[in-house]
């Protein structure tokens, strides 16, 4: 399974699509931490990118999945020994590009985004929380993928519907029935992230978690 | 191996495409499996691969060892040969070596390849090697001989008698005959959806096929170079040159329905060995 993974990974990078999502991230990067936040924000700017970076991992993660041709996908389904090892390297590779870029974000943010260094206890929220946005771009990008959605045109509609209705949702009070990124960055905003950590962790990871396994049920024929 | 009244059909209102197939396999059996374009001979190759589901009826004692060669491999992919068939052999884990498929299948050229540039003939033969690489107990092959030269179609009989001697199971979706003469080769064929097995061969194939094709004159070296990579023995028959200019070499009307200079070629396949022939007539 590691062995797939790392042949997803390779192709994803020989075929030079790592590119597109790089040069993305790091002009989106270069836009939120373009001058570094006052003492206080901190919590701010590791929120603001964690959320914004959702899209841009969705679609790293679509595109590593697709890289793949649909007959490959089939032949490295029976040479790892079966759709469900086959579906799970595929979202291990998908999972390894958004934590690189997610790591890449947080990294510029703790580096270039804040003055001074975070305060105690936020450094590891702010881990967990750039770690969820990488699972949930994994999620969102491989519900998309072309496995799911054959026709491309669909499938980035889906991924900025999908990435929209999450913001929309979430700031909301109805903000549990998705990832609620909106919560996460009023939290921080309101100085309240660490004190509502525990409960947005546990709303987005359910999500994700549910996102992953509709991809892997939707995958059972496809 | 064992497949019991199986059906199958892709979504839940659409029609059968296998009807209560039966059959049982046993260790060693090879068996080729004909049938018309659209009788859901790739469909069951798949169902045997494991690649889907039956929607009824079940599909028992697969071998955990699989190898599929699809009819077209995928060549999009940024991996030169080498690269890939690594890539498959660590997949695989087990100690899977492609290195000696290299010789058998002929291949030993194409390494430093990128897969993209690949013939159709020699694309084929890396999935016939990532198929063969890990000794599988159920070898599946959807039309092993398309686009084969003359040497790795002689030898792939030999390669599937050897993996039925390993007590393999080998089924091959053959248009043309290629297994067939070995002993001990079973007949199956799709018809309608519904998997029926001959007791008797089907009707001998012509081991021979001639086709005339028209191209540009300007195409000429790039389709023959083509067509002898691909293993076709083709040669230039007559050049014409049509409205008024004189035709060369036209002992027979040209098939020419353009004012501009086009070139008749010959297109052969089949056993017959000769060396590709270059009879440039004009």
């Amino acid at each position: 399974m590691i062995a797939l993974a790392a042949f997803r990974l390779a192709a994803y990078v020989r075929s030079h699509r790592v590119f597109q999502a790089l040069l993305l991230t790091l002009a989106l990067l270069a836009i939120l931490n373009g001058s570094r936040a006052p003492r206080g924000a901190e919590a701010s700017v590791l929120a603001d990118g964690a959320v914004l970076l959702v899209p841009i991992l969705a679609w790293a993660a679509r595109s590593l999945l697709d890289t793949e041709p649909d007959r490959q996908r089939e032949m490295s389904a029976i040479q790892v020994g079966g759709r469900g090892r086959e579906v799970a390297s595929g979202l291990l590779a998908a999972f390894a590009t958004c934590a690189g870029f997610a790591a890449l974000g947080l990294l510029w943010a703790l580096l270039l985004g804040m003055t001074g260094a975070p305060p105690p206890g936020l450094l590891p929220a702010g881990v967990v929380l750039y770690a969820i946005s990488a699972l949930t771009g994994t999620a969102l990008g491989a519900l998309t993928s072309r496995a799911i959605l054959p026709s491309p045109a669909v499938s980035i509609m889906a991924l900025l519907l999908g990435f929209l209705a999450m913001l929309l949702l979430s700031a909301t009070s109805l903000y549990w029935l998705t990832v609620p990124l909106i919560s996460w960055m009023k939290a921080a905003n309101t100085g309240a992230l660490l004190g509502l950590f525990p409960q947005l962790a546990a709303i987005s990871l359910g999500w994700c978690l549910i996102g992953l396994t509709a991809y892997a049920w939707l995958r059972r024929r496809r | 191996m064992r497949l019991s009244k199986v059906t199958f059909r892709y979504r839940r209102r659409d029609p059968l495409v296998i009807e209560d197939a039966d059959a049982q396999l046993a260790p060693g059996d090879m068996i080729e499996l004909t049938g018309v374009n659209g009788a859901g001979k790739s469909t069951l190759l798949r169902l045997l691969a494991g690649l889907a589901r039956p929607s009824t009826g079940t599909i028992t004692g697969r071998p955990p060892v699989v190898g599929f060669a699809p009819d077209r491999f995928p060549v999009s992919q940024p991996f030169t040969v080498t690269a890939y068939l690594r890539h498959m052999s660590r997949v695989r884990g087990g100690g899977a070596r492609w290195e000696p498929w290299i010789e058998r299948l002929n291949m030993g050229h194409l390494l430093g390849t990128p897969l993209n540039d690949l013939s159709k003939g020699s694309a084929h033969k890396v999935g016939l090697a990532q198929a063969l690489m890990a000794e599988p107990g159920l070898l599946i092959l959807d039309e092993p001989f398309a686009g084969l030269d003359a040497d790795t179609r002689d030898a792939l009989p030999s390669i599937a008698t050897e993996v039925a001697a390993r007590g393999g199971i080998v089924i091959a979706s053959d248009h043309q005959g290629g297994l067939r003469g070995l002993p001990g080769l079973r007949h199956w064929s799709m018809v309608d959806g519904h998997l029926k097995e001959g007791t008797s061969a089907p009707p001998p194939v012509p081991s021979h096929v001639t086709v005339a094709v028209t191209v540009p004159t300007g195409d000429l070296a790039r389709f023959l170079t083509r067509m002898r990579e691909d293993g076709y023995q083709a040669r230039r028959l007559r050049t014409t040159i049509a409205e008024g200019a004189t035709a060369q070499d036209t002992d027979e009307p040209a098939a020419v329905e353009t004012p501009d200079e086009r070139t008749a070629v010959e297109a052969t396949h089949g056993p017959d060995r000769r060396a590709p022939e270059t009879q440039e007539t004009s």
